[in-house]
């Protein structure tokens, strides 16, 4: 009678097979190789934008051996995610869940392949969140830390549950932990790369600090800190706009600006292009502004 | 509740009890201690060339017997060294099969990390081949397996989810893996040292 811990131990290596012919090695900086995964049945591949050093003579080899040389199709630096085009890469049928039922502590593995085959390793699912912002200013759909140990090469692998589905892809780049972008941001943003060759983000041209607002004003809002301009590109949409140095951001498009956080999360793709009312402070004075969103 | 995890934790506590019998502890002189494994009952111990480096060895059953031990073999390249005892019915370890173990199947390693006798730790296998990203290439396989290994875990045995032997403890490559000679790798060993006694 098989016992628990060969069940176990079957059903992991079980969850390596089934999403192991999905995984693929990335040739694509001098050092080590890291790994991709194929995300869809046109032949792209998605992987870490870090282990993506060059732009050209990528190479990319799949889960039968063989070794082809893959097109770079976009990158996205704020979510560090590169997409890649290769032909004849079949994803595996167990690909992308959704992961709505997943929880701390849960067993989950890392896949990767650094070499010719596939790598794996196990931990538990530490710390889930909502979504967050990464230091470069990528929007992640939801927190995902593991403990599992990201072996050299592994960036750019899946992160795998205990179906075998795909729960998103692994990076060591963004903090000094295992983290997993999720599917939903890979969907994201291999669909704003496939459509635009690289993900759209809206763009003022001011730098900005937080301010305190005077007392009235602040319990008037509810809002006790505004960006203050320290800086307004000369030719950019802040000044076309009529945004001068020293005025103090209060709202965006109708939404509190009380941290620079607050004004990078809504300058996403969608505003690209679009009139936004900004309601300032001007020289202890009220004001509004229109400024149309640019786009970097 | 938990009721699976309660079950595993016995298994292992069984398992781990059962390899207990066949880790040793090695000493080697002005070098240290390292742990060792029983190959055979009459007295044919395995550990690292890097555990058996002294000319007076020495080894420690769990049972608390001891004995002088002397040295029948070695390769530094693949870390290996086969000890012999004048102990007999030694309790041995099923030897298993390396060659069929699979990235996510499950391992566990004993030896005496920091001097703690009979420690055990616990992972899956990661890969094993010639190739990995921290060994230079030698035309030899490595098992690479996610666990923690420290000092004193060198020579000690790693098993599989049934308790049979895959691998000899050896390198640790960061704080989460370590490497492992495989089985095959160790059996290749012998039948080439054995060979070369005969000849």
């Amino acid at each position: 009678m098989a016992s628990v811990v060969e069940g176990i131990s079957n059903e992991l290596a079980g969850m390596v097979e089934a999403a192991g012919p999905a995984v693929v090695r990335v040739e694509g900086r001098r050092r080590l190789p890291a790994s991709g995964i194929v995300w869809s049945d046109d032949g792209i591949v998605v992987t870490a934008h870090h282990v993506v050093e060059r732009d050209d003579r990528i190479g990319v080899g799949l889960a039968d051996g063989k070794q082809v040389e893959a097109e770079l199709v976009g990158r996205d630096p704020t979510t560090d995610l590169a997409v890649l085009r290769v032909e004849g890469a079949q994803p595996s049928s167990a690909m992308s869940a959704q992961a709505d039922d997943l929880s701390v502590g849960h067993l989950v593995l890392a896949l990767g392949r650094p070499g010719r085959t596939v790598q794996a390793t196990l931990g538990i699912v530490s710390a889930l969140g909502t979504s967050w912002r990464t230091a470069a200013g990528g929007t992640i759909d939801r927190y995902l830390q593991t403990d599992v140990v990201m072996y050299p090469g592994f960036s750019g692998g899946p992160l795998v549950d205990a179906d075998g589905k795909v729960l998103g892809l692994n990076t060591s780049a963004l903090r000094g932990v295992s983290l997993t972008i999720p599917s939903l941001t890979v969907d994201r943003v291999v669909e704003s790369i496939l459509s635009h060759g690289r993900v759209q983000r809206g763009y003022l041209g001011v730098g900005v600090q937080p301010v305190n607002l005077p007392a009235g004003l602040a319990e008037e809002l509810g809002q006790e800190t505004g960006l203050i301009l320290i800086s307004v590109e000369p030719g950019s949409p802040a000044e076309a706009g009529g945004l001068t140095l020293g005025d103090t951001l209060l709202t965006v498009h109708g939404e509190p600006v009380r941290r620079l956080d607050d004004l990078l999360s809504l300058l996403s793709g969608e505003l690209v292009g679009v009139e936004v009312l900004i309601r300032i402070l001007r020289g202890g004075e009220p004001g509004e502004q229109k400024v149309t969103v640019g786009e970097r | 509740m938990a009721e699976v995890i309660q079950e595993l934790n016995s298994e292992l506590a069984r398992l781990s009890r059962q390899v207990h019998a066949s880790l040793v502890r090695v000493e080697s002189g002005r070098w240290g201690a390292g742990a060792g494994t029983i190959w055979h009952s009459e007295g044919l111990i395995l550990t690292n060339s890097h555990v058996a480096r002294s000319r007076r060895l020495s080894v420690t059953l769990p049972d608390g017997r001891r004995a002088p031990a002397r040295l029948l073999a070695r390769s530094r390249d693949l870390d290996l060294a086969a000890l012999t005892v004048e102990l007999s019915d030694l309790p041995t370890i099923e030897i298993g099969d390396s060659g069929r173990l699979q990235p996510g199947h499950w391992v566990m390693a004993f030896g005496h990390p920091w001097g703690v006798e009979g420690a055990a730790t616990a992972g899956v296998v990661i890969g094993q081949g010639p190739e990995l990203p921290d060994r230079p290439a030698f035309g030899r396989d490595w098992l690479a397996v996610g666990l923690h290994y420290r000092p004193g875990h060198s020579g000690g045995p790693l098993v599989d989810s049934s308790g049979r032997l895959v691998g000899i403890n050896t390198i640790m490559v960061g704080p989460d893996v370590g490497l492992a000679v495989p089985v095959h790798e160790v059996k290749r060993f012998l039948k080439h040292s054995m060979q070369r006694a005969a000849a």
